[in-house]
């Protein structure tokens, strides 16, 4: 099974995005923003990207706009953002197919090198071990996934969905 | 600013010098200021006007060649355990875990595990770290890691908070989000520190984050003006009033 991969954008750029957008007043021209921010506009537009998977923003036309969720997560304090964003993680196809394969391990989980033959699994066109790092990071902002690097163990984290 | 402040810290007449091969140079000359209780001070000038120095001395790690720093009133000698400090290049050790980091300022202050243990946690939840404890900084972004020197510093909850170019080594957008982030914690009255010092070279980020901004002059740091900003947060850079203080900051720098 195929599965869309997760940004490999950290959430502090994104949050950085969204911000920067709700002090322009929520709206702002794409390729205007790449020059202000004097980043590289495929730099810009994937963070945008990240940004609009995670429902913060939308992009109709050549602009970037501002979703109601991605006020509230601006509005949020530093730990309420922390659980708005894994509100959103949580219901992410891999994020969901990530936790079932380690629910069905004995331990709930998994070494490295078992995790990355599950991601070849499903997400083939991507590089597996940079969508590992990126689920890591994903994991631990959520708190959905930990990972231990000296025992190179990936665990479900606890999840407060259950 | 609380209504009845009282002076934390204070400057008289400081002046530092330091002997090198070509012979004693004049780092900074006669710098005198104070700083309130609860105030957001940035220092801005170019780069050495002295700067770092000004902050070393005032957490006690440089003593002055001439004036002297009071802190509380009192004649500060050695290090100050009421301060902490934040580093432009994050100042973690690689081979510590984020939670191993962030405990390592508490341990020359208690000998209590529990309580520093508890104290970690606590402002790993604070900076929205919860997660990331048993990470290393080779695993972590930039804006990650200066989280972790953030969480440090609070953590030995500290009276005065100095930030030495804290977010210069970041990019563009993880910048704005920590300043933000930075601001919450200066607001957020749960915390022990409400004062905070903070050196940059950065105009616009000295007037969107402070109550008050000291401008240096190059070779030696003097003094060279001082701007109160007297405009409510969040603050916007395209507000015309933002875009008067930078011409102001720009008009004492020159």
């Amino acid at each position: 099974m195929k599965h869309a991969a997760l940004p490999e954008i950290g959430i502090s750029q994104i949050l950085g995005l969204v911000e920067l957008l709700v002090g322009k007043g929520g709206r702002e021209d794409i390729y205007k923003l790449a020059g202000e921010l004097s980043m590289e506009l495929g730099e810009t537009l994937t963070v945008i990207r990240a940004a609009e998977m995670l429902g913060l923003v939308h992009t109709p036309g050549g602009d970037v706009v501002v979703e109601e969720f991605g006020n509230k997560v601006v509005d949020a304090s530093i730990t309420d953002r922390k659980d708005l964003i894994r509100g959103k993680l949580e219901h992410f196809p891999l994020f969901k197919a990530i936790r079932d394969y380690l629910s069905s391990q004995e331990e709930t989980e998994v070494t490295r090198e078992e995790m990355l033959e599950k991601l070849a699994e499903l997400i083939p066109n991507e590089d597996a071990e940079a969508s590992f790092s990126s689920i890591v990071n994903w994991g631990r902002y959520s708190e959905l996934f930990g990972y231990n690097d000296d025992t190179q163990t990936f665990y479900l984290g606890e999840s407060r969905a259950e | 600013m609380m209504p009845d402040s009282h002076t934390l810290i204070e400057l008289q007449h400081v002046t530092r010098r330091f002997l090198l091969p070509q012979g004693e140079v004049t780092v900074i000359e006669n710098i005198s200021f104070k700083a309130l209780e609860g105030e957001f001070i940035t220092i801005v000038g170019p780069s050495g006007a002295g700067k770092s120095t000004l902050l070393r001395m005032m957490n006690g790690l440089l003593p002055p060649s001439e004036g002297m720093v009071l802190y509380n009133g009192r004649e500060q000698k050695g290090i100050n355990l009421d301060t902490a400090m934040v580093f432009q290049n994050f100042g973690l050790l690689p081979w510590l875990t984020v939670s191993q980091n962030i405990e390592l300022g508490l341990e020359a202050r208690s000998k209590d595990v529990v309580y520093r243990r508890s104290q970690v946690n606590r402002y790993i939840a604070k900076v929205g770290l919860e997660g990331y404890e048993e990470a290393y900084p080779r695993e972590l972004s930039g804006g990650m890691k200066q989280r972790v020197g953030l969480a440090r510093a609070l953590a030995v909850e500290p009276s005065l908070l100095l930030m030495d170019e804290p977010f210069s080594s970041l990019d563009v957008l993880t910048s704005i989000n920590l300043r933000n982030e930075l601001l919450d914690i200066w607001s957020d009255r749960e915390n022990v520190v409400n004062t905070m010092i903070m050196v940059t070279h950065n105009i616009e980020e000295a007037i969107e984050l402070s109550d008050r901004i000291l401008i240096l002059s190059n070779r030696p740091g003097k003094i060279a003006g001082e701007l109160k900003i007297d405009l409510p947060r969040p603050r916007r850079k395209r507000d015309p009033l933002f875009s008067e203080y930078v011409d102001r900051v720009f008009s004492l720098l020159a």
